[in-house]
């Protein structure tokens, strides 16, 4: 056993030294532990993608010869609407925002009038003062839609590329922030 | 009975204090003390949390199992029937069952090869009972849980890599509440500093009076994962007492808060 395992440790020890894209976290020993956690638990946590492994690899905090790289391909996933419309209704931004199982974001940010925020991320509140241009929509919508493009290995789910939220639906969660008419920037915020 | 109710009414006053979020704390432990006092002065100094020691304590005595014995002969690190403080040293490697075990999965272990029990006869609430009668002899022991054998050594390095491991629709993984985010708020309570405030893992199990439910570790780390909507680990699963290993580890030197009460 030993013999075996000191060299996948080296290996390892190399893999996280050299800092490429592309190399796994879950080594045969690790994947041994997890697949003792039961079928459902293994699954996923075994479907660790590269990025995921990258992240747990670095601690979440990626060196600066690993992170241009990775900005690069979070970027390159992101998809849009298909009428590229950025901005969608507000008004059906409003339940994703506020809603636990849906986008959950006002867990995390101050803003919104209909629930207490949370801290752990920036506060959004007035976000739409920062008007209706195309680079705040953009910004908005690619936050939301992979936040690793931005903020790599952050807390904040990555809502379009982990399949939380549909295109669409990301666009009606920006028109909520950022539409001068929604509740979001009219009415005030609840905070603690 | 008497006694019975007068906890039942306990557990309804702190469901009723819940509703004072005005006058709530900010620091979570500060408040839990709070809470406690008062449910102490209005039960007459019982908490909810005294009914599943008495239980465990029941459980853990009577005759049971096909084999028709108690669990008194069990060894839970010190030797058989050595009860003391064990909550404070655990995980910790046993030679008969040659695993790193959790209070959990010694408990369960002991079901099984003392009492006779199939694993699947073991009650989840029967456990946690047990759990809390042992923590109840664990109170302000220090935990020591050092790694020292070449097992622990190992499923404590693999807890580590598990604990900052992400995946899932969420890219959930323990380090990036407990470790990058600590203190923020996402609800009611901050996320507690798994690596350096040693409260966070010394005062388990424990009874969370905001809904009337007694914990071991094991439900605490399961509620984690289910929290970002993940599988979590089964009960007395190799997974949870590495990461239990590695977050007792971090805990070392703390005295023992037992049975926990929080939130
Ligand atoms: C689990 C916590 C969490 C959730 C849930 C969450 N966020 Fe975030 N969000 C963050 C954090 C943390 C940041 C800052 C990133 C960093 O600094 O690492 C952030 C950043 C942002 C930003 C950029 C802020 C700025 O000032 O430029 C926007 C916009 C945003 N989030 C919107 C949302 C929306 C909309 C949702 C829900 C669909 C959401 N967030 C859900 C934690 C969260
Ligand atoms: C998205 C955030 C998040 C993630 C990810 C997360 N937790 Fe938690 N955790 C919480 C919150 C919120 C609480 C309740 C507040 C507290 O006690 O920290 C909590 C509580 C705990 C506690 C009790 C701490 C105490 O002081 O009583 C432990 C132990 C714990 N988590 C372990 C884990 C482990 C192990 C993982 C990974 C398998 C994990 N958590 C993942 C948010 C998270």
């Amino acid at each position: 056993m030993r013999r075996f395992y000191l060299p996948t440790l080296l290996l390892l020890l190399l893999g996280l030294a050299s800092g490429q894209t592309g190399q796994s976290y879950i080594d045969t020993e690790l994947q041994r532990l997890i697949q003792a956690g039961g079928q459902n638990y293994s699954n996923t946590l075994l479907r660790q993608a590269p990025d995921q492994a990258l992240c747990s690899i670095h601690r979440n905090k990626l060196p600066a010869e690993v992170l241009g790289p990775f900005i690069e391909e979070q970027r390159k996933n992101i998809k849009y609407p298909a009428d590229g419309k950025l901005m969608g209704d507000w008004k059906q931004g409003e339940p994703i925002f506020n809603t636990l199982a849906r986008g959950n974001c006002f867990s995390c940010h101050v803003g919104s009038p209909l629930n207490i925020g949370g801290n752990v991320g920036p506060s959004l509140e007035k976000y739409g003062q920062r008007g209706t241009s195309e680079a705040v929509q953009k910004y908005t919508y690619e936050v939301i839609y992979n936040t690793w493009a931005y903020f790599p290995c952050t807390v904040m789910y990555r809502f379009g590329h982990g399949g939380l939220l549909k295109p669409e639906e990301i666009a009606h969660v920006v028109a909520y922030l950022l539409d001068p008419a929604s509740d979001f920037n009219t009415k005030p915020a609840l905070k603690r | 009975m008497g006694r019975f109710w007068r906890l039942v009414g306990a557990a309804v006053l702190a469901l009723f204090s819940l509703f004072v979020l005005a006058q709530e704390e900010d620091d979570p432990v500060k408040e839990a003390e709070k809470q406690k006092k008062q449910l102490l002065e209005q039960s007459g100094g019982i908490l909810p949390s005294d009914l599943y020691v008495e239980q465990g304590e029941q459980l853990f005595k009577a005759k049971r199992g096909p084999k028709q014995a108690s669990l008194e002969a069990c060894d839970f690190g010190r030797g058989p029937g050595k009860l003391e403080g064990v909550v404070g040293r655990l995980p910790r490697y046993f030679f008969d069952t040659r695993r790193v075990e959790d209070l959990d999965s010694r408990i369960r272990t002991c079901m099984i090869r003392l009492q006779g029990f199939q694993p699947q006869e073991i009650k989840r609430s029967e456990v946690v009972a047990i759990a809390f009668y042992l923590a109840s002899l664990s109170h302000e022991q220090p935990v020591t849980v050092r790694p020292l054998m070449p097992q622990e050594k190992k499923l404590y390095e693999l807890g580590e890599r598990l604990f900052y491991l992400r995946a899932g629709p969420r890219d959930m993984g323990c380090a990036t509440c407990h470790v990058t985010y600590v203190g923020k708020r996402a609800g009611v309570l901050p996320y507690s500093d798994i690596l350096k405030d040693k409260r966070a893992a010394s005062h388990w199990p424990a009874f969370r009076y905001s809904n009337d439910q007694a914990w071991t570790m094991a439900d605490r780390i399961r509620a984690c994962y289910s929290n970002l909507s993940m599988p979590a680990p089964d009960f007395y699963s190799e997974p949870i007492i590495a990461l239990t290993l590695f977050m007792n580890v971090q805990a070392n030197g703390a005295r023992m808060d037992l049975p926990g009460f929080i939130r």
